[in-house]
């Protein structure tokens, strides 16, 4: 006999060296490891990503706040702090502009005013505006109110002298023909 | 169509197979399971010595088999990745038992004694008994050689020593094997 029977005779018989398989318990473990229970699924998915998760979790955190402070700034307006001033503004603002277009409607010549000064007469808001801001902070505040009502009184005031002034100097009528002639 | 072993031979069968693993389909798990589990658990058997080391080996191999199947790039040659996956399992469990796969100090490689075996009726029991009692260095190289047919090259790889010591353990495993049948008269 060879000196490698011994190897020859395994490769001869190798079948008969095979024992049974795994017992039932290998797969059922694997199984088990395959298909987690279902009640954990959702803490492994967070577990595994947590970091698309936590970025999620930023996004609509900032949603909510960016959509409170645009709800927030919405109600700042002059019109939901208080109705009834926003009511007076829209008048004064009127009555302002129209007595502002006849003063323009004097030539310079008249009013005694260069380009700077015309400017100065503009319904300038600075105050006003300062006002406003007050009463959207201190909503219900009667002494802002009075305060921003008095300012256009005073600028109505204010603007019916210089147009009385003006009229003494020159006469609607007057006014109109030295407009017609102009044309 | 279901795998099995003898049909894995099939280039299309095995791909589609591999395929569907790689999408997580379970139902190929259990397939690919039942083509391989048996000869895998077989080389556990060999490598570990007793049946339950041998199954809890297996499970740890096939658990890493499906989580890494989707880096299999070769759906041809699933069989010798997964037999390789299980090798590797049975050696680092032999590793955690304290085996050591240590080059021998004579890095000659022995001569192999010329032994008349006309007096050998081997049979398949006594070799089994034989190599189950041999210390698991050398069942380790002779299982790895005779067995599951790597070469020495490869073996010294895997156990990280010298070529030359795989030859010498595998000679000296061999003459361990036909000292113990004579010993316990396994042969008559």
């Amino acid at each position: 006999m060879s000196e490698n029977s011994f190897e020859d005779f395994v490769r001869q018989h190798r079948q008969e060296f095979e024992a049974p398989g795994p017992g039932p318990r290998v797969w059922a473990n694997l199984e088990e490891q395959l298909n987690p229970p279902r009640k954990n699924r959702v803490i492994q998915m967070i577990g595994r990503h947590w970091l698309k998760a936590a970025a999620i979790l930023v996004l609509l955190v900032n949603s909510v706040m960016i959509y409170q402070f645009l709800q927030m700034k919405k109600s700042q307006h002059l019109i939901n702090v208080s109705p009834e001033m926003q009511e007076a503004k829209t008048y004064y603002t009127s009555q302002i502009e129209q007595r502002l277009e006849t003063i323009k409607s004097y030539p310079n010549s008249v009013l005694g005013l260069d380009s700077v000064g015309r400017k100065e007469l503009e319904l300038r808001n600075e105050t006003y505006q300062m006002l406003e801001t007050e009463l959207i902070q201190n909503p219900g505040n009667e002494r802002i109110k009075a305060a921003m009502v008095r300012y256009y009184q005073m600028k109505l005031d204010l603007l019916d002298k210089i147009l009385e002034e003006l009229r003494e100097k020159q006469p609607v009528s007057q006014k109109q023909s030295n407009y017609e002639r102009e044309i | 169509m279901q795998a099995s072993a003898n049909n894995l031979n099939n280039t299309s069968i095995t791909d589609h197979l591999v395929s569907r693993c790689k999408k997580g389909d379970t139902l190929a798990f259990r397939e690919l399971y039942n083509a391989y589990s048996a000869a895998m658990y077989n080389i556990c058997l060999r490598m570990t010595g007793n049946p339950a080391d041998a199954e809890d080996t297996l499970q740890e191999a096939f658990m890493q088999v499906f989580k890494n199947i989707e880096r299999l790039e070769n759906a041809g040659s699933v069989t010798a990745w997964i037999k390789r996956i299980v090798v590797n399992h049975c050696l680092s469990h032999l590793r955690r038992k304290k085996v050591y796969f240590e080059e021998v100090d004579n890095i000659d490689v022995e001569e192999e004694t010329v032994v008349d075996e006309s007096d050998f009726a081997w049979t398949v029991a006594a070799i089994k008994e034989a190599i189950h009692v041999l210390p698991h260095g050398y069942r380790t190289v002779l299982n790895l050689y005779i067995f599951e047919e790597y070469s020495h090259k490869e073996i010294a790889s895997m156990l990280d020593i010298s070529e030359s010591t795989v030859k010498t353990q595998y000679m000296r495993a061999k003459d361990k094997v036909r000292q113990i049948i004579k010993q316990r008269k396994l042969i008559r």
